[in-house]
């Protein structure tokens, strides 16, 4: 008890201390990293976090999450981007109010994953994976294939049509950095409330035991369905400010590559606690910066291979070391040391033999 | 066939049961059960293993749907309806292998059971007057089955014994009409057997009981009326003296085999 008190203390400390450092970040770093660095962290952290959320509290594990980031992007750049003369941007160049095109951005991102959500909530594990995965690939494809709304060059200038509030982004890049981050402590803040909630303990309870949810009343399909809906809700947010971010959408944002990154990201963080969003993010992106900078074009010395090939070693070693990544890594320790320095009545009848059944 | 039922006065039927069966592939799991349990009754289900006991517990509940015949609960034909829509018409059951939340604390697993029976499942809110209202009635049914200390412990860190006590915690606090425990004896020590039997003879005469249980001491005490069960059929019904004298239970739980009655 009194070691789980301790991490909760040492956890809002850290909590704190990593906000207050967010907050101060553009006058402790360089332009360079606010906006490569940190600003990324947030927008991949906040996809990430719609993972996680998925995963941690409902026990779906969805690929959906960039598919569904790249449909929010591709709908506000469709929406909100104007036909400038002489210009040749791609798209359907709707010229929307940009505070109207992100509102139906978001909106039709969540219906879009309320649709996806109930075709897979009856689905588990592997084949709720393989049918996520299948959601993205649609999106990329339909994005792809579909020259009306954007085709295979991208659609170009969205951060240019943003909402009054959100001002301009593209040479105030100290303004989208806290745009992002007040999004990214409001999703955290959404889940960590949410989980805390009717809907939310429910959730937990059918990632555990889907078919005694149901023996106990619940309509379990109805909500992994929801819960996905809320999924979309969070990758529609980091989609929009990734599209802002980069400033215009083509289809790899989608792609595999992206898909995996994103899944890397969680895993890397780890997949059942929200926090390891944006651990994982970061952890990600300051190990591309590093090896970006010491790995010489050619590759690596005599393995050969670059930044996939790091990543995937460091891939491979925390899935190996711990499932959970970084913040699995981080609970075991106070297991550990709860084992060893917690009160002595902690757990006495922990392997208290099963009494034989008769028969 | 149920007259030996003491409780046959005001018989309004709990769960009744017409020709139902259920077939897995080839196997036929539960063939052409009839069953009437009426209001307030102790019925115990016995039979040895692969009679088709907890097959017809999932048939009853809705976590499987009957391949043959009508499953009625209080008076209303549910043979369509989903298992979701049983628990809230009053119907909570246990399960053979606990099937608990193991991710959550004690406290939360008996609350889902209010939850899921109370309404607002889907609430993204929360409603202080009414939480505080639930978590108090689950702690309530918590001290019912005595484990109101372990309330804020992970259901995956306790023990067997304990588990069996969180999941009737569970069942009781849905405020059920009629419960199923299958097998709830099962991995008991002797203590905690006792404390089971003394709670389900102390149980509520409003509720109606249906019981799965192998420990013929525990069900012969706690039922008023027995079914036996053999591959998928009910063999035999009476009361617990009728049971104990008839020589076809004798023979299956003798394993002398059973077809020469």
């Amino acid at each position: 008890m009194t070691v789980d008190r301790t991490k909760l203390a040492t956890e809002r400390v850290i909590g704190v201390a990593a906000l207050v450092v967010a907050v101060l970040a553009p006058t402790l770093f360089s332009a360079f990293w606010l906006n490569s660095i940190l600003t990324q962290a947030l927008i991949l952290g906040i996809g990430a976090a719609s993972l996680i959320f998925l995963s941690a509290y409902g026990g779906m594990i969805s690929l959906a999450q960039t598919g569904l980031m790249g449909i929010a992007g591709y709908a506000l750049a469709n929406m909100v981007t104007q036909r400038v003369p002489g210009g040749e941007t791609k798209g359907l160049l709707l010229g929307w109010d940009p505070t109207v095109g992100l509102v139906a951005a978001i909106l039709l991102t969540v219906g879009i994953g309320l649709v996806f959500g109930a075709v897979a909530s009856r689905s588990y594990g592997i084949y709720f994976l393989m049918l996520t995965l299948t959601y993205t690939v649609i999106a990329f494809l339909f994005v792809g294939s579909v020259t009306l709304i954007g085709g295979f060059s991208p659609v170009a200038g969205v951060d240019t049509y943003t909402p009054g509030f959100i001002g301009d982004i593209v040479t105030d890049r100290e303004r989208l950095y806290y745009i992002t981050l007040i999004t990214a402590v409001f999703v955290y803040l959404l889940v960590r409330y949410l989980v805390r909630t009717p809907f939310g303990v429910s959730l937990q309870g059918i990632r555990d035991e889907p078919v005694r949810m149901a023996s106990l009343g619940y309509n379990v399909a109805l909500h992994r369905t929801i819960a996905f809906g809320i999924g979309a809700f969070i990758a529609a947010l980091a989609g929009v400010l990734s599209a802002w971010w980069f400033g215009q959408l083509s289809p790899t944002t989608m792609g595999l590559d992206a898909t995996i990154q994103m899944l890397v990201i969680a895993v890397i963080g780890g997949l059942r606690r929200i926090e390891g969003a944006w651990l994982g993010a970061i952890a990600f992106l300051m190990i591309n910066n590093e090896i970006t900078n010491r790995i010489p074009s050619s590759g690596l010395p005599v393995i050969g291979g670059t930044f996939n090939t790091v990543i995937g070693f460091i891939f491979l070693a925390i899935v190996i070391v711990s499932p959970d990544g970084l913040m699995g890594l981080w609970d075991r320790m106070w297991d550990a040391l709860r084992r060893r320095g917690g009160p002595p009545h902690a757990e006495p009848e922990g392997g208290e033999p099963a009494a034989v059944a008769s028969s | 066939m149920t007259e030996a039922a003491p409780a046959v006065e005001h018989a309004e039927p709990t769960l009744r049961l017409r020709g139902v069966g259920r077939r897995f592939g080839g196997l036929l799991a539960v063939d052409e059960v009839d069953l009437d349990v009426v209001h307030g009754e102790r019925r115990a289900i016995l039979g040895p293993n692969g009679a088709g006991k907890t097959t017809l517990f999932n048939v009853i509940c809705g976590d499987l749907s009957a391949s043959t015949g009508t499953v009625e609960i209080f008076g209303e034909d549910v043979t369509k309806k989903p298992a979701r829509y049983r628990a809230k018409m009053g119907l909570a059951r246990t399960y053979q292998q606990s099937r608990l939340f193991d991710g959550l604390t004690v406290e939360d697993s008996i609350y889902l059971a209010i939850v899921g029976v109370e309404g607002g499942r889907l609430r993204p809110v929360l409603v202080p007057g009414k939480e505080r209202e639930i978590r108090e009635r689950a702690r309530e049914a918590a001290g019912r089955v005595a484990i109101s200390h372990k309330l804020g412990e992970m259901v995956g860190s306790l023990s067997h014994g304990e588990h069996r006590q969180v999941a009737i915690a569970m069942a009781l606090a849905a405020e059920p009409k009629a419960l199923m425990l299958d097998e709830p004896a099962s991995g008991l020590s002797r203590g905690e057997r006792q404390l089971l039997t003394e709670l389900l003879l102390g149980l509520d005469r409003d509720i109606t009981l249906i019981l799965i249980e192998h420990d013929m001491d525990i069900a012969l005490r706690v039922a008023e009326s027995v079914t036996m069960m053999h591959d998928g059929r009910v063999i035999v019904e009476g009361t617990p003296d009728e049971i104990r004298a008839n020589e076809t239970v004798h023979d299956l739980y003798l394993g002398r085999g059973y077809g020469h009655e």
